[in-house]
């Protein structure tokens, strides 16, 4: 019986975004608007040794840093990341300067007519160059963040391996590809900031915007405007446009609006980190892997930013879903004189996927073992420990799930066929395992605390008041139908505005696949008080506060115990068929199962699946991000290529109810989860059709035919 | 603000053009990208505009005799829906740009942009379209292999306009077409293949064989063509190493954002060897 919580609810925000009544950033106009635009670095690291502005007019105003009432500095993990450039620019498209003004023609000729002179500095352009820390940029030895631990007794299992495996693995840049560029309104009227925009997370906003100004809480207001996607780009990015109007909005008393450019968005965002995996394994006489290392190096780009935390689930993930019994884990994130890397759905995780993925399929070739069963003799089991001595308490039923997959894409089958077929076109199929840790890593969900309100309006009506955001997930939809059901009251009559920090009490930034799990479980707790209570008064609010199960342990100093609360699980098979003419590969059939305990609403959940798969599949095959001397070389959607519908392919998609006791109705995480198997289901597939390994995405059909052409 | 004009007729246009030095400016999806600067900005167009895609002398499509003459203003879309458009046109207009674009976009400012990777290019190439360049002092039909001079450039003088392409519909016994793109739809060309070939009596009688995207303008020889017509088909194998080498030096292709010389050469050369000997692309 399918528990009726699931049974698919229309979008609520539909048919506003639907038929274009839905108000962007963009599209709020106030009274008295000024333009902003951003003078931007052109070269990796550079001493700026002189601005020459033009004579500005009357009413349009050059804003920097000599702006800043309180500190130039976002606030994150390390205050490193200037609003403004200094004196030193670490970066292509590091933010100079603005030129505000009430007229764009006007505020465009400014800007152009700006002359910076600058004495070059020598740029750190690679993973390699930050290593060898000639010039450093970032301490003396261009490292954001290490980390490294242990399980089990890895030395004395490679003394004893029969067999020592290794392997190097590499991702690329990845690019979010949100239809709406990012963008900012800021005002200040009566001693007061507000600040609206496209984001994720409005307390990371409002804090940033505390540090910068020096303002004191209740003058600094932070609202989310309808966001046009995110999928990561607007966790930490966000921060630095609002603190650009902000500063701009104080300096010219008039509301100030900074909207990038499709081009300069993609130019000077954060990406997904690329990244550089050594793996190595100890097998013993019957093939069973006795010991595993993971080496993991980032690409940070110019400043810390959110890297740190990345880092930390990439290396979470290392192992993947195996039990290994004696584990290494090592990892670093570089400092280089690219744009900073940040947060993209899975957040670290994508990149160890397709690494630990891929070393298992080359450990199988290599011992002429099948892939697919050598992963499943090594998956984990329920009462299993994880890499950092976390146990996995909770039922795991990927053993189910790997046989429903294998059924829906007659896997067997097909991968006996296809490894004979001859001919120009050829055919294989790939299917990659993964699972994700629910919400923040490690202490997070305790440090933020978040809490969540549900008020009463009227005998029939409630309001939620929290500061997570519809980004095109599906919160508006998920979120109401978790109180609605509770309260016994039709969805339409729960109220849940864009957050306002002037209105909202802090449940956490809209990350981490958490809004539903954490968040929503606050949600149901606190409508399961109110409606117990519900005659009590006419106007009555109940809060939750988040508490960390009492059994979930976890020491952030030797990064052991638990460091997730829950887990989601997914598998996903992938058929290619590849044309040895040209060596495009297309993909002929996507199968795949999750485990993301209950679905809220199976209809939300199969639009994240397929379009976490689809994200996934470009970052494995199409998706081209490149630097040639600190700057992307794609700079438009017609040179970074997504996939389009007709790229994109048929994607069965099964759920397996797996309820979790601390989430609303029995949910986990679903948001991240079905980007991280894609990619190396991709890849294993494409090797499948030409018998060679692959170690390196995206596949591109420029390196499969110098692979396969001799 | 640019300056803009709209005339009527094509005579009109012709004065206009010969007055003024101007752009001409059909669908405007090549144009509107160039010359975007911005939201709420106005394109910088740095001449003044001559809109011409609504005038009904540049907009018909039609065949006569067996010739088919297509306005340089048809958007791809009617050339994609005329029964007369030859299999390796209408394949290259169906994978130009999205929907929209194809609304749009004509084969005009297609061929007067003159990109190296210029979609409607190699069909048209092995098709022997000619082109008509009107302008108020006269026309003139040329071939549409003698249009380009480099990337961006053709032999348009500033007072002409391009007004139509015509060619004889071909009757050929194979044809080919294949874009390799970044991806399957609303995509660059890394590389672009037309083809024909005309086999009989265990002969080739003819072949013809364009190629985009791999030199600044399209790659067509006639010469090597001619090696190849008048042989047995049991010989092409035998016979075609040597082209090919003779192909590589025409193709010159780049390493950009999208590709590498490489690839784009190897690519070209396969698609010919794999047209000629299998009749695949």
């Amino acid at each position: 019986m399918k528990n009726s919580i699931s049974t698919p609810t229309d979008r609520l925000d539909g048919p506003e975004k639907a038929s274009g009544k839905a108000v962007y950033t963009d599209d709020i106009r106030p009274e008295g608007l000024l333009f902003a635009r951003t003078l931007r670095a052109d070269r990796p690291r550079a001493r700026i040794t002189a601005i020459r502005l033009p004579e500005i007019p009357d009413n349009y105003f050059i804003v920097d840093r000599n702006d800043v009432p309180g500190r130039n500095r976002i606030k994150m993990l390390e205050d490193d990341w200037p609003f403004f450039a200094g004196e030193v620019i670490n970066h292509v498209g590091e933010p100079i300067l603005l030129v505000v003004g009430p007229d764009r023609e006007k505020v465009a000729d400014i800007l152009n007519s700006i002359e910076v002179e600058y004495e070059d500095l020598p740029p750190v352009l690679s993973i390699d160059d930050a290593i060898a820390a000639k010039s450093p940029i970032f301490g003396d030895d261009n490292c954001f963040a290490a980390y490294s631990f242990r399980k089990g007794d890895p030395d004395t299992a490679f003394s004893t391996a029969k067999t020592v495996i290794e392997g190097e693995f590499k991702t690329g840049y990845h690019e979010q590809a949100y239809m709406e560029p990012q963008g900012m309104i800021g005002s200040y009227k009566n001693g007061k900031l507000t600040v609206t925009g496209s984001m994720q997370c409005p307390f990371y906003v409002k804090n940033a915007m505390m540090q910068l100004t020096g303002f004191k809480e209740d003058a600094v207001q932070i609202i989310q405007a309808t966001t046009g996607g995110a999928f990561g780009g607007k966790e930490e990015y966000p921060s630095l446009l609002a603190g650009h109007v902000a500063v701009a909005a104080i300096k010219t008393g008039k509301p100030v609006k900074l909207v990038l450019e499709r081009g300069e968005d993609l130019a000077v965002t954060t990406k997904r980190h690329p990244s550089v995996s050594r793996y190595r394994s100890a097998i013993d006489e019957n093939g069973r892997v006795i010991a595993m290392e993971a080496d993991i190096t980032l690409d940070g780009g110019a400043y810390a930013g959110l890297s740190a935390v990345v880092l930390q689930r990439a290396l979470f993930a290392a192992i993947g879903v195996y039990n290994i019994p004696n584990v290494t884990v090592r990892g670093r994130v570089m400092a280089t004189n690219h744009v900073p890397s940040g947060a993209f759905r899975g957040f670290g995780a994508p990149q160890a996927f397709f690494a630990v993925e891929m070393h298992m399929e080359q450990i199988a070739s290599e011992l002429g073992m099948n892939p697919l069963t050598f992963k499943e003799i090594h998956l984990v089991r329920q009462g299993d420990t994880t890499s950092t001595g976390g146990v996995l308490r909770d039922e795991i039923k990927i053993h189910e799930m790997l046989a429903k997959v294998l059924k829906m894409s007659n896997y067997r089958k097909k991968e006996g066929i296809f490894a004979s077929k001859k001919g120009r076109f050829r055919s294989g199929i790939g299917l990659a395992i993964y699972l994700h840790g629910c919400g923040f890593t490690g202490k997070g969900e305790e440090i933020i605390k978040g809490t969540a309100t549900i008020r009463k309006l009227a005998e029939d009506r409630a309001e939620i008041l929290i500061s997570n955001v519809e980004m095109g997930q599906g919160a508006q939809t998920t979120l109401r139908k978790i109180v609605a059901r509770i309260l016994e009251l039709p969805i339409q009559n729960i109220e849940y505005a864009n957050p306002d920090t002037d209105r909202v009490p802090d449940s956490g930034p809209t990350v981490a696949s958490r809004t539903v799990i954490i968040v929503g479980h606050l949600l149901e707790s606190a409508a399961k008080e109110l409606k117990k209570r519900w005659n009590e008064s006419e106007t009555l609010s109940v809060s939750k506060s988040y508490r960390h199960p009492s059994y979930i342990q976890w020491d952030q100093d030797k990064l052991q115990g638990d460091a997730y609360p829950a887990y989601s699980w997914g598998i996903v098979a992938v058929e290619v068929e590849v044309d040895t003419l040209t060596y495009e590969t297309a993909v002929k059939g996507v199968w795949t199962v999750h485990d993301v305990g209950i679905a809220i609403d199976e209809e939300i959940i199969r639009g994240q699946i397929e379009g976490g798969i689809l994200q996934g599949l470009g970052y494995a095959s199409l998706e081209v991000m490149d630097t040639a001397d600190g700057a992307y070389r794609q700079h438009s959607f017609t040179d970074y290529i997504i996939p389009t519908s007709v790229d994109a392919p048929v994607i069965e998609s099964e759920l397996i109810d797996n309820p979790y006791e601390y989430g609303p109705f029995g949910a986990k995480c679903a948001g991240e989860l079905p980007i991280a198997g894609a990619a190396p289901a991709y890849a294993a597939a494409v090797s499948h059709a030409l018998g060679i390994e692959i170690h390196e995405i995206p596949v591109k059909p420029e390196i499969l035919i110098k692979r396969a052409v001799k | 603000m640019v300056k803009s004009y709209r005339p009527r007729t094509l005579e009109e246009a012709l004065k206009i053009r010969s007055e003024t030095r101007c752009i001409p400016y059909a669908g405007g999806t090549d144009l509107m990208v160039r010359y975007r600067r911005g939201a709420g900005l106005a394109a910088g167009f740095d001449q003044p505009v001559l809109f011409i895609g609504q005038l009904a002398e540049l907009t018909q499509i039609y065949e006569k005799n067996g010739e088919l003459t297509i306005g340089a203003c048809v958007p791809y879309r009617e050339i994609i829906h005329q029964r007369h458009t030859p299999e390796i046109l209408r394949q290259a207009c169906e994978l130009i740009g999205a929907p929209a674009v194809q609304n749009l976009g004509t084969p005009g400012g297609n061929i007067c942009n003159a990109s190296p990777a210029g979609d409607t290019l190699p069909p048209l190439s092995v098709l022997d379209a000619n082109l008509t360049l009107q302008s108020l002092s006269g026309e003139r039909n040329v071939s549409i292999l003698s249009f380009f001079t480099g990337p961006g450039k053709t032999i348009l003088r500033d007072d002409e306009l391009l007004t139509a392409i015509h060619f004889r519909l071909p009757h050929f016994t194979v044809e080919g077409y294949r874009k390799v793109g970044t991806r399957k739809a609303n995509a660059l060309s890394k590389v672009s293949f037309a083809a024909f070939m005309l086999k009989e009596k265990e002969m080739l009688a003819d072949i013809r064989i364009a190629l985009g995207a791999v030199a600044p303008t399209v790659v067509r020889s006639r010469e090597l063509e001619n090696r190849l017509i008048g042989q047995p088909l049991t010989d092409l194998a035998k016979l075609l190493p040597e082209i090919l080498e003779s192909y590589g030096k025409l193709i010159l292709p780049i390493t950009d954002q999208r590709s590498d010389a490489n690839y784009r050469k190897t690519i070209a050369l396969r698609l010919i060897e794999n047209f000629v000997l299998k009749e695949e692309s």
